[in-house]
């Protein structure tokens, strides 16, 4: 116990600490001092608050490793040097293609990118919906002095309304329904994909690989579970249906920092390392000594030069000339070469 | 008459080639397959053990084979992808003929065998038997190989059937015959494991034969050393122990030179010459003159190499001498084989344990389809058309009057000159692609512009059978089951995986129907290719190339026998010549003179480059197959001039300039790739590629006097860089080059 | 990793690049791997071809002490119990390219397409089943064995297995094994 309180790291203690304080704030600020607070969804809450620091801190821990503070350091350097409207069209654009649409999934296989994009828009919309929720930051109220018109407050302000026979009605009621059924799709298809693909099933195991799937499943099988119930049921297993899918949600929620869904939270560091490069080619290549042609940019190796170092790794020689100055090609060429230089020693190529 | 039937652009975009690439995840079912086939490669003359994953009539994927002794699961790139020929857009799904002006068009069976058989039926009747040939090759099995040569004889009636291993190792069969009276390699290739020294002769093996490989390594482990001859410095070269850059078509001198080193220093087997050979004396006479200064005028080699190689060579105790393509490709190919065997026969190591020496086949049935009667001039078994004692035994055999069977027809390259010259008329073929792979391509074109009537079988439409009337949608190596014999004379089975897909047909049951419509139903009915087997093994009784005591059941058992296997007890022979006794007629092996002389063509001031052809490891022959093979084509995408510095430099050509080589027949332009490894005076190319990227644009006609092997390894060439760097290979589109 | 693991740890790696003939059987096979889905792993080149037919082929080492998996700024890389070093977490990879750059050995390969790394994992889907991997199999001179210590110490008797290699200050100590003169103890690279 003494040990985990020892390795726990101070910096991302302080961030995270401060971040659930700032959110606690919020919610208090939000919810009008609680009082547009549903009680009903109080574990939701906790489990909220608990996933926050810890994503917070997890991300902090992350973000301290050598090579991660490069990228982020780079990141900010390369977007507040000046260029910045250029930066943030180019920021926008990839966000939109890569967290938006994942487009790099679709050349690993059309429906993977698919299902993958019925998750992430299943899992981001119910995001979006449920957690104004549970903060009490969104509420729903009759307009006043009507039983037909209804209001949608964000903050305590009135942000929309609409009638609720309407097509808006019926869409935002449901919307958590149209997730499931997409987190549904989607799961089944990556189940299925791990059950039977060979390649895949070599490598995956089941706490990163299928239990994800399984409690996405459980959660939206579960949540659609509750509406019919109530509606078409009149009731039928509501308390079960509720307490596997609170249960299951906060499993969801504390497991993120931890386990497979951390992703999501990682995922906008792609953005950097696009920017990264794409600035780095407007400073200068670098050359392979072996092959005489380019292969990376030279922000990129000299970076990684003073990452490995900081790392413990030194490819240098005593006078100053670095391994990492040559391309993968060239490297493999140079181990080669001295292979060959070796077995030439010993008088016989071959042996 | 058979020209094009429509601009060439068109055929390919309908036929091909295109290439096939597996899809990403693997082509569905590969992990669940309904049946694993133990089944052989179907390219080259080692024939590796593989297996075939097949679902729902399809193959879809492959998994090595351990247990095939000879391999134990390596394969070549071009094993690795063998799989992806099935499945092919380009696969024939019907037969077709040609429409002028419109190309191909699909026709039913019935219609493909009228127009065939009246086509037949109406030259030989206008212009006699011989008239209509047939051309066939060897990477067909056992089975079909003896069936063509049967029905040739039988049902067509001509004289004039040849084979694509005319291209092959004729030069050393014809020379194991003078030598051995046998053609085959002398062992097995676990012989090679305790050698002391191997010499490898004219073979490319690490891109050839590469897991041949394999066995050459093993022997270096336990100390053995290598001897690698060949104008350029080949994979297994760099690393041998001694390399000798002989000058293209030089190859006799240094075997001349080498057996009088060991005639001058006594490095001899005195025993084993005086009582089991004859000739010496001649032989070692018509090489007196030949010094180590002459050889290394002649071959371009130091002399004090030469040197190195005869003392290496006469003092071993053990020793395996491989040769292939390399020497045999030569207007004096049986020279240079028998030039090899000298040097055996001087030392005696043969027919005794770790004491080689062998061709290596090409051809995926190099080996078996030699041997059973697929040749101008030979009946099954090896026997001899012209020997009145095989003819009747065969005539009997197939149920014929002996006066009927034909006699000695014309050689493959010798077929085409006559239909050059209007002697031949008609033409079926299988199984080869001459365009491609005969030498002087342009001569071969025009010539088959001048058939009345041409019909081939193939799976694939092939650059050759474009010049078609009828194509019959033939099937690939795996939808039939049959035998073939590998490199080391080893009988083997391959096992059918699939049917052949929409209306295409194996090729056995064309053949029969080809038959029965020519009349002699009566002679070509077999239940199954087993049958026509039992039959080869009767045909082949009492012939050198003895299959009598070998049964499908022990093939499988067995993981092959080696021929020759008289009896059904009999073990087999993996070596051969343990009893000394030879099969030539005084039982005795022999020497053979085999004096050196220029080959056909020479440098001079206008053509002062050597030219000279071979493979690469991606490609297999003409590139029917692997040119279709999406991967296999990545790796080599189009044919480069080799050539050194120095003679770039001489010529002011660039690293991967456009260089145009011109040769007294014809031209082709090609990339630069500038290199050390090649001799200075020298230039290569590799010959897979068809149409304007054929190298056989460029080679002569000019054949062996005794085997008829064209002379592919040496002409003389000149090179005009054209001022352009070449673009991207893989944009080249070689492999259909119009 | 999956629960009926058969992976034989007294089956180890040996190369050696001089028995390469440069066929690249092995890189067609790789593709042929169920893990990489018909990309190929492994990395076969000519060293100079210019002056010499030399190729060299190179897998994944598999080190002790992993360059790549450290300096990957999204933990994506991971090595497991056996040793074996596995091809980027694909949720994880944000196709920053350090492991590609910074492995001594030139063995991870960023796919463009994918936004994401790719290397050897020694073929998981069969060593994990107690096959061969895929190349290895395949190879045609040898240059790539897989099998016990005791079968390449008889097979080759002239050479000594080495897993250690020096990159100017630095010594990386690896699971696969390169086949040196007899008695070496180590491959100085740089």
């Amino acid at each position: 116990m003494i040990q985990f309180v020892k390795n726990l790291n101070g910096k991302a203690l302080l961030t995270a600490f401060a971040v659930t304080f700032l959110m606690l704030i919020l919610i208090f600020l939000g919810s009008r001092n609680l009082q547009n607070f549903d009680a009903a969804l109080i574990t939701y809450l906790f489990g909220t608050i608990f996933a926050v620091f810890g994503i917070t801190y997890r991300y902090t821990v992350w973000l301290q490793r050598p090579p991660t503070w490069m990228y982020f350091k780079r990141g900010f350097q390369i977007f507040l040097k000046g260029k910045i409207f250029s930066h943030l069209w180019f920021v926008s654009k990839q966000a939109v293609l890569n967290i938006g649409f994942q487009k790099f999934v679709y050349p690993r296989g059309k429906f993977r990118w698919l299902a993958h994009f019925f998750i992430a828009f299943g899992c981001v919309t119910a995001f979006a919906i449920t957690i104004p929720l549970t903060f009490g930051w969104v509420h729903f109220v009759f307009a006043p002095g009507s039983f037909e018109i209804y209001e949608a407050h964000f903050f305590g302000f009135k942000v929309i309304e609409f009638n609720l026979g309407s097509i808006t009605a019926f869409m935002t009621f449901h919307a958590l329904n149209w997730s499931s059924y997409l987190v549904i799709l989607g799961s089944l298809y990556y189940l299925r994909r791990r059950l039977t693909q060979p390649g895949v099933i070599a490598t995956q195991n089941f706490e990163s690989d299928l239990l994800p799937l399984i409690l996405l499943i459980i959660i939206s099988v579960t949540g659609l579970g509750l509406t019919y119930s109530y509606q078409f049921m009149k009731g039928f297993a509501f308390d079960f249906l509720a307490v596997t899918h609170a249960i299951s949600v906060i499993i969801f929620l504390i497991w993120i920092p931890f386990g497979k869904f951390f992703h999501i939270i990682q995922r906008p560091a792609q953005i950097g390392a696009l920017i990264y490069k794409k600035e780095g080619e407007e400073m200068g290549k670098a050359v392979c000594p072996h092959t005489g042609k380019e292969f990376d940019t030279k922000l990129h190796i000299d970076d990684l030069k003073i990452v490995t170092k900081e790392l413990g790794f030194n490819f240098e020689k005593a006078d100053g000339s670095s391994y990492l100055d040559l391309s993968p090609e060239g490297k493999r060429s140079t181990l080669a070469k001295a292979h060959l230089d070796a077995r030439l020693k010993d008088g016989n190529l071959f042996g | 008459m058979a020209k094009l039937p429509v601009e060439i652009e068109k055929i390919i975009e309908q036929y091909g080639p295109k290439l096939n690439y597996p899809p990403k995840e693997g082509y569905h079912g590969n992990d669940e397959p309904d049946k694993v086939v133990n089944t052989h490669c179907c390219f080259c003359g080692m024939q590796c053990g593989i297996q075939l994953l097949v679902k729902d009539n399809k193959v879809v994927g492959f998994d090595p084979w351990m247990k095939f002794p000879f391999n134990e699961g390596r394969l070549c790139p071009k094993g690795v992808q063998r799989y992806m020929q099935n499945n092919h857009e380009d696969r024939l799904l019907s037969s077709i003929e040609r429409v002028e002006g419109e190309g191909f068009r699909d026709i039913t069976w019935d219609k493909a065998m009228d127009k065939t058989v009246s086509g037949i039926k109406r030259i030989q009747s206008t212009y006699g038997n011989d008239s209509f040939a047939m051309l066939s090759g060897v990477s067909l099995t056992n089975e079909k190989s003896y069936l063509i040569g049967k029905f040739a004889r039988v049902a067509l009636k001509t004289k004039n059937l040849d084979y694509n291993g005319r291209l092959c190792m004729v030069s050393a069969g014809a020379g194991n015959k003078k030598a051995f009276g046998l053609d085959r390699g002398s062992n097995n290739y676990s012989d090679l494991e305790h050698a002391e020294v191997i010499i490898v002769a004219g073979a490319n093996i690490s891109e050839t034969f590469p897991t041949l490989t394999h066995w050459i390594w093993k022997a270096r482990d336990k100390g053995a050393k290598l001897i690698v001859i060949d104008p350029r410095v080949i994979p297994l070269a760099r690393t041998a122990d001694l390399h000798l850059d002989v000058k293209p078509g030089t190859d006799s001198a240094l075997y001349g030179a080498m057996l009088n080193y060991l005639v001058q220093n006594d490095l001899l087997d005195h025993d084993f010459i005086d009582n089991y050979t004859s000739g010496f004396d001649q032989t070692i006479d018509s090489v007196k003159e030949y010094s180590l200064e002459w050889a290394e005028e002649v071959t371009g080699i130091k002399k004090e190499k030469i040197k190195e190689a005869a003392e290496l060579w006469g003092r071993a105790k053990t020793s395996f001498l491989l040769h292939a393509r390399g020497i045999e490709h030569h207007s004096k190919g049986v020279d240079n084989v028998l030039g090899c065997i000298n040097l055996v026969l001087a030392t005696g190591r043969i027919g005794r344990p770790y004491c080689g020496y062998a061709t290596i086949t090409g051809q995926g049935n190099g080996q078996g389809g030699r041997e059973h009667g697929h040749k101008c001039d030979q009946l099954p078994g090896n026997r001899d058309i012209e020997n009145p004692e095989h003819r009747k035994y065969i005539s009997e055999v197939w149920g014929i009057d002996e006066k009927d069977m034909p006699g000695k027809g014309l050689t493959a390259y010798e077929i085409i000159e006559a239909i050059h010259k209007g002697e031949i008329k008609g033409l079926l073929s299988i199984c080869f692609n001459p365009l491609v792979s005969l030498p002087n391509s342009n001569y071969v074109r025009e010539a088959l512009d001048k058939l009345e009537f041409y019909a081939c079988i193939d799976f694939f439409l092939n650059e050759t059978a474009r010049h078609a009337d009828i194509v019959f949608a033939g099937s690939l190596q795996e939808e039939e089951e049959g035998t073939t014999t590998s490199a080391e004379g080893r009988v083997i089975k391959i096992n059918k995986a699939v049917d052949p897909p929409g209306e295409a047909r194996t090729d056995t049951s064309i053949i029969l129907e080809l038959a029965k419509r020519l009349g002699v139903e009566d002679k070509f009915t077999y239940e199954n290719s087993e049958a026509i087997f039992n039959e080869l093994r009767i045909a082949s009784k009492g012939g050198t190339a003895d299959y009598y005591g070998i049964t499908y059941q022990r093939i499988v058992d067995e993981m092959g026998v080696y021929w020759p296997c008289p009896e059904i007890g009999h073990p087999g022979t993996p070596r051969l010549w343990e009893d000394k006794k030879f099969k030539t007629p005084d039982g005795k092996a022999h020497f053979n003179p085999a004096p050196y002389r220029p080959p056909g063509e020479v440098t001079d001031e206008e053509y002062p480059v050597v030219l000279t052809t071979g493979r690469v490891v991606s490609q297999y022959l003409s590139g029917t197959q692997t040119r279709r093979i999406g991967k296999l084509v990545d790796q080599y995408p189009e044919p480069l001039v080799e050539i050194h510095p120095e003679m770039a430099e001489k010529f002011g050509i660039r690293q991967r300039e456009l260089v145009k080589v011109k040769t007294r027949r014809g031209e082709g332009i090609f990339p630069a790739n500038i290199v050390d490894t090649i001799r200075t005076d020298t230039v290569f190319i590799p010959y897979h590629w068809p149409g304007k990227k054929s190298v056989n644009l460029l080679t002569p006609g000019t054949l062996d006097p005794i085997s008829k092997i064209p002379e592919f390894k040496v002409c003389a060439c000149k090179l005009e860089p054209m001022g352009e760097i070449a673009g991207d290979s893989h944009f080249s589109k070689a492999y259909q080059s119009p | 990793m999956s629960s009926d693991n058969l992976y034989n740890p007294s089956q180890e790696f040996f190369v050696d690049m001089q028995r390469c003939i440069g066929c690249r059987a092995c890189e067609l096979a790789c593709a042929e791997c169920e893990t990489n889905g018909q990309e190929s792993m492994i990395h076969v080149n000519y060293v100079d071809r210019a002056h010499t037919i030399q190729t060299t082929v190179q897998v994944c080492m598999h080190c002790d002490d992993p360059v790549c998996a450290i300096v990957c700024p999204a933990d994506a890389i991971s090595k497991d119990e056996y040793g074996i070093v596995h091809s980027a977490n694909t949720e994880r990879c944000i196709g920053c390219s350090n492991c590609v750059q910074a492995c001594p050995f030139g063995v991870p390969k960023k796919e463009e397409s994918y936004d994401l790394m790719m290397k050897c994992n020694m073929c998981y889907d069969r060593t994990s089943i107690g096959k061969k991997p895929m190349c290895a199999t395949v190879c045609p001179s040898g240059a790539l064995y897989f099998g016990t210590r005791e079968e390449i110490t008889e097979m080759r008797p002239r050479s000594t297995p080495v897993n250690s290699f020096i990159f100017g200050e630095e010594t990386v100590s690896t699971k696969v094994f390169i086949m040196m003169p007899k008695g070496s103890k180590e491959l100085k690279v740089f």
